[in-house]
């Protein structure tokens, strides 16, 4: 596992911040006419959309891909949630930021998680 | 010469180092750093690019160091001078090595063969190279089998492919398909970062 502070601050913030982001452009877009389903799948394309400049962008300064593939990943996950719950209607813009900024962090420690699984496994 | 991939690595040469030069660099430094103490011998370096690696070379090594791109080596040149040991640059294609059979005791790629056009023919190349029982080591990215990576990297490997790298090759098949023995891999981050270790047969 990771254990130098930049790297883990960055991994946190690149993360936390790019989900919270993804969750503020995708409820500005589904609206509560939509269905659930479709809200989650759009939200899931805008997610990957929005994801995909700002991995590469932080990439530069935190790393290749242990920043690509989790940021990439909460792309997807925080606009698939957030499309879902904008599209039910329950979440306004700041709660969307909130939900895609825990997205964010759920799937940051979930790739930790599986880092150090896949390690441990050799 | 692969004149095209040639090119395509000197259109890179711009925005290389600030894209790999800090992020990546620091991040894989304990991994390259680790894998590189271990040169010893007759050593040749695939791909040195830009030369960042260098800084992670042992001192007092025998290096020959090859890119495909003379606008790459341009920049290395500076860092290979400054490295404590012989480390001579050449402009070749892995396709086109003109060194006689048996010539290298270990062969090291970085982040290399995503981006070699022919993978499989291009390590069978460094295996002629290589003395029997030489061994090869690689610090390298590749696809991943874990459900979603396998498929972002399967969706960008097209437009990265006009970059430069593919993201969904399987390099450690790749060298078993080459020819390579005790083929052992080391992940560094999920299955897609990992060091390769293999050896030539006798």
């Amino acid at each position: 596992m990771e254990r130098r502070l930049y790297f883990l601050v960055g991994d946190l913030l690149s993360n936390v911040g790019v989900g919270a982001l993804v969750g503020l452009v995708v409820v500005s877009l589904v609206a509560e006419t939509w269905p659930p389903v479709l809200g989650m799948v759009a939200g899931m394309l805008v997610g990957d959309l929005v994801a995909l400049p700002a991995a590469v962008a932080l990439s530069v300064p935190f790393g290749a891909m242990e920043i690509m593939l989790p940021v990439m990943t909460t792309g997807m996950v925080s606009g698939m949630a957030v499309g879902m719950l904008a599209a039910m209607g329950v979440v306004q813009t700041g709660q969307s930021a909130a939900v895609g900024a825990i997205a964010g962090l759920l799937v940051l420690a979930a790739t930790y998680g599986l880092n150090a699984h896949l390690r441990a496994r050799v | 010469m692969d004149t095209s991939t040639s090119q395509k690595w000197d259109s890179a040469v711009r925005g290389y180092d600030l894209m790999n030069g800090v992020g990546p660099e620091r991040r894989w430094a304990p991994w390259k750093r680790r894998l590189f103490s271990g040169m010893d011998g007759k050593v040749l370096f695939m791909a040195v690019g830009t030369g960042q690696d260098i800084q992670f070379f042992p001192p007092g090594r025998d290096i020959t160091a090859i890119d495909i791109s003379e606008k790459m080596l341009e920049r290395a040149r500076p860092r290979a001078a400054a490295y404590d040991g012989r480390l001579e640059l050449r402009h070749l294609d892995v396709h086109d090595l003109d060194y006689p059979e048996a010539t290298f005791d270990q062969v090291f790629t970085s982040c290399t063969f995503c981006s070699v056009p022919d993978p499989v023919n291009g390590l069978r190349v460094l295996r002629r190279v290589l003395k029997p029982g030489g061994t090869i080591g690689m610090f390298e990215h590749t696809g991943s089998r874990c459900f979603p990576f396998n498929l972002m990297l399967n969706l960008m490997t097209p437009l990265t492919r006009c970059l430069g790298p593919e993201l969904n090759r399987d390099t450690p098949a790749n060298v078993r398909q080459a020819g390579y023995i005790d083929v052992r891999v080391e992940p560094v981050y999920l299955d897609v970062v990992k060091v390769i270790h293999a050896v030539a047969p006798a």
